[in-house]
């Protein structure tokens, strides 16, 4: 490629990515505000995969069974506040 | 292709700097809500649309240097001297990134690559995701004002062309250095999206811990990449350097281990955060700091601050990786000072004996290292510029504070996966520990008594004795993984009733991160068994007429013939050794010494023959001058193999543990989930 050919192609380059950069586009993607809510809804998943966690190590022999119910109670509590929470913010 | 190519880079840089300036403004528009005559939405599109097209710009300036190279146009500097018409093709895409210039292009190509595939995939969280694009467009900006200003891969030859280029360096004439410098690119680069997420979510105060999930796979992948960038490092300075090592603690070697380490660190952390919303403002600066190590190692390596076998440039763009690093820094320091309310942890760490506790051990210790070996590196310029005289710190250094934190590190490995979350009794852990500890001794017994015995010889070998250690660990770290599958199959094969080779593929299928973590551990462990038999290292240099012999361990090297060979790219002399065992011939070797003709560089390459317990590892060095012989190093490397399939078993951890658990069956799901 000649120097002349390198210029032609790198204009056409040029043209290229100016066209497509700035080409109208149909709607450009939008996301509403993530929501106290939307973050309380993401912890309770992870609340009930951390139970499912405990659930499963309690049956593989990890935990004695009076650590496993401490470490149950704490959780669920944890749980359910975050539920009451949820369901407050629902219900405004 | 000159034109062409340098036109690209240009075109690339004025796109990476449209993206950073119109993303960043739209992000600003929509953060304000300021009225705007475009909408801010439409603006971040065309941002994300820049950097898009940006990639392909910068994919058409490196195809246009590979493709100078295959043609041997010589017009360019950079493949005058980093290629020549004789050199195999393999090489020749090589070249691309034998040199500084290439190599600041490859980095800025992966850079785009990533974004590129960052930009498409922008719907999963458009906000997240466009200040994510933004700030990599930041780093984008940097490299291709690099490239366009301070190294310029498309610089012309000045005067006559030359018939021939002056040849790619003899040391990177090796397969692996096809592969190696990509993949440990792809780690360096890789760190910079897992980085740009933490800033972004920092800079937007993103709610929750989502991004970190987001960003699960990017950092796994790099980690992977980083972790085969630096094993096919050690893996060529051993099949290539011909000094019967793998790992010298070469500054260049340092600079890819460093945030190997902290990137380690994060991955083990970020868990934490993910799983309990902990130590949240600990994990923004691991990333950060991973980040910077990686911009500082792709500076010791191209720059050539430091003296190192594999720095293979000399610039003065180390000023533009100081002052970048600097920015960096500042910029990572005010968005964590301006957002530090956001990082506050709901909880602490809720007892001492939980996963959570071994995790901060596991950092401390890896953070630790990682300290000694940047002190380490950096000391010859800090000495230099505080006293006037480089002082060079020596491997024996590294080695007396980085065995035993690696050996303290290995204990981790077994004890973390033992350890259930937030808290547990004593009792329990002495009940997960006692088949560890019995293998533990069972092991260090047995080494002991095959003859690794750090008394031997009436004196206290500490390498012999840290050995042990490790073979010792090893074998611990080993039951306590396996018992963590044994113990998780039984619970399954009790609850589905199948056999407990069915039992163990569900849970791994169930819970692919940690069992895919766990097969990594295995990895490790082999690693260190590998690393372990150095201190058993044996070695006999020789002078050998024809049909004389030496001796190394249970193998007889006979000399057979000593000859010489030369094509068009390289001359060769090299030995024929046939290599007894048993009182017969099991196989024959031919250590060789290469001159390339281009560049006039000798050559190593080195024989190696493996077998699990050990690599028989011949160097040729050259015929005595006097008497025409040819000198014959040969080493007896103990369960150097096993590195190297640790490697292999890491990699597949990793993969493993990338591919999307399987749900459990509904009315199981609440029973086991493993």
């Amino acid at each position: 490629m000649n120097e002349t050919q390198g210029l032609v192609a790198s204009l056409m380059l040029l043209v290229a990515a100016f066209l497509y950069t700035f080409w109208p586009a149909g709607a450009a993607a939008r996301q509403s505000e993530k929501t106290q809510l939307d973050y309380l809804l993401e912890r309770k998943e992870q609340l009930e995969e951390n139970l499912r966690d405990l659930n499963f190590e309690y049956r593989a022999g990890k935990y004695p069974e009076e650590d496993f119910l401490a470490q149950q109670k704490l959780l669920e509590q944890e749980t359910a506040e975050l539920l009451a929470e949820i369901a407050q913010l629902e219900q405004a | 292709m000159a034109t062409f190519g340098s036109f690209s880079l240009l075109i690339a840089l004025a796109l990476a700097a449209y993206n950073l300036c119109a993303g960043g403004l739209a992000l600003w528009l929509l953060a304000t809500n300021r009225p705007a005559r475009v909408a801010p939405e439409r603006l971040a599109e065309t941002a994300r649309r820049a950097g898009i097209i940006g990639f392909l710009a910068i994919s058409t300036a490196a195809f246009a240097l590979i493709w100078a190279a295959f043609t041997n146009d010589f017009s360019i500097i950079y493949i005058a001297e980093h290629s020549n018409r004789a050199l195999p093709g393999p090489y020749k895409f090589a070249a691309l990134w034998s040199g500084q210039e290439g190599s600041l292009l490859l980095w800025g190509w992966l850079l785009g690559a990533f974004s590129f595939v960052l930009r498409l995939r922008h719907k999963t969280d458009v906000r997240l995701y466009a200040y994510a694009g933004t700030i990599l467009a930041g780093i984008q900006v940097f490299f291709l004002a690099v490239l366009n200003f301070a190294v310029q891969p498309f610089a012309l030859t000045p005067g006559p062309l030359p018939d021939d280029g002056a040849g790619l360096n003899a040391l990177l004439q090796y397969p692996e250095m096809v592969i190696h410098p990509p993949m440990l690119y792809l780690g360096y680069v890789g760190f910079s999206v897992p980085f740009a997420f933490a800033l972004a979510a920092l800079m937007m105060r993103y709610p929750g811990e989502k991004w970190i999930r987001i960003t699960r796979t990017w950092t796994l992948v790099t980690w992977m990449f980083l972790t085969i960038g630096v094993f096919l490092g050690m893996h060529w300075a051993y099949a290539v350097l011909g000094w019967g090592g793998y790992w010298a603690w070469d500054p260049v070697e340092n600079a890819s281990f460093m945030p190997w380490l902290t990137g380690t660190a994060f991955l083990h952390s970020v868990m934490m955060q993910e799983k309990k919303g902990l130590m949240k403002s600990w994990n923004i600066w691991l990333i950060f700091t991973t980040f910077l190590l990686t911009l500082l190692g792709t500076m010791l390596t191209r720059a050539g601050l430091v003296s190192s076998v594999h720095a293979f440039a000399k610039s003065s763009i180390g000023n533009w990786f100081a002052s970048f690093m600097l920015i960096v820094f500042l910029v990572c320091l005010v968005v964590y000072l301006l957002r530090r309310d956001h990082l506050k942890s709901d909880r602490g760490i809720e007892s001492l004996v939980s996963r959570e506790s071994s995790f901060l051990f596991n950092n401390l210790v890896l953070l630790t290292a990682c300290f000694v070996i940047l002190w380490g590196t950096l000391f010859p310029i800090l000495s230099e510029a505080v006293i006037g005289t480089k002082v060079t710190v020596g491997a024996p250094f590294y080695n007396n504070v980085a065995v035993p934190i690696g050996l303290f590190l290995l204990f981790l490995a077994g004890v973390g996966p033992l350890l259930p979350w937030r808290a547990t009794s004593l009792r329990a852990v002495r009940r997960n520990f006692v088949a560890p500890c019995i293998a533990l001794w069972l092991a260090v017994i047995v080494a002991f008594l095959l003859g690794a015995n750090p008394w031997k010889g009436g004196t206290f070998s500490s390498g012999a004795f840290y050995a042990l250690v490790a073979l010792g660990l090893a074998a611990a770290v080993i039951v306590a993984v396996v018992s963590e599958f044994a113990r998780g199959a039984r619970a399954v094969a009790r609850q589905t009733g199948s056999n407990l080779l069915i039992s163990t593929w569900t849970l791994m299928r169930r819970n692919s991160r940690r069992y895919g973590g766990y097969i990594v551990h295995l990895g490790v462990v082999l690693v260190f068994v590998g690393l372990a038999g150095a201190a058993f290292n044996q070695t006999v240099e020789s002078e050998l007429a024809l049909h004389q012999k030496m001796q190394i361990g249970p193998y007889t090297l006979e000399c057979t013939g000593f000859t010489q060979d030369s094509n068009e790219n390289y001359q060769s002399e090299y030995a024929v050794l046939n290599v007894w065992k048993n009182g017969q011939v099991q196989f024959q070797m031919t250590p060789e010494k290469r001159v390339y003709l281009a560049s006039q560089q000798p050559q190593t390459m080195v024989a190696i023959h493996s077998v699990p317990g050990w690599d028989l590892y011949v160097v040729y060095e050259g015929a005595n001058p006097d008497t025409n012989q040819p000198i014959i190093k040969a080493f007896l490397n103990p369960l150097v193999s096993w590195i190297w399939i640790g490697l292999v078993v890491m990699v597949l951890g990793v993969c493993f543990a990338l591919v999307p658990s399987r749900k459990a069956a509904p009315n199981a799901a609440t029973e086991v989930n493993a």
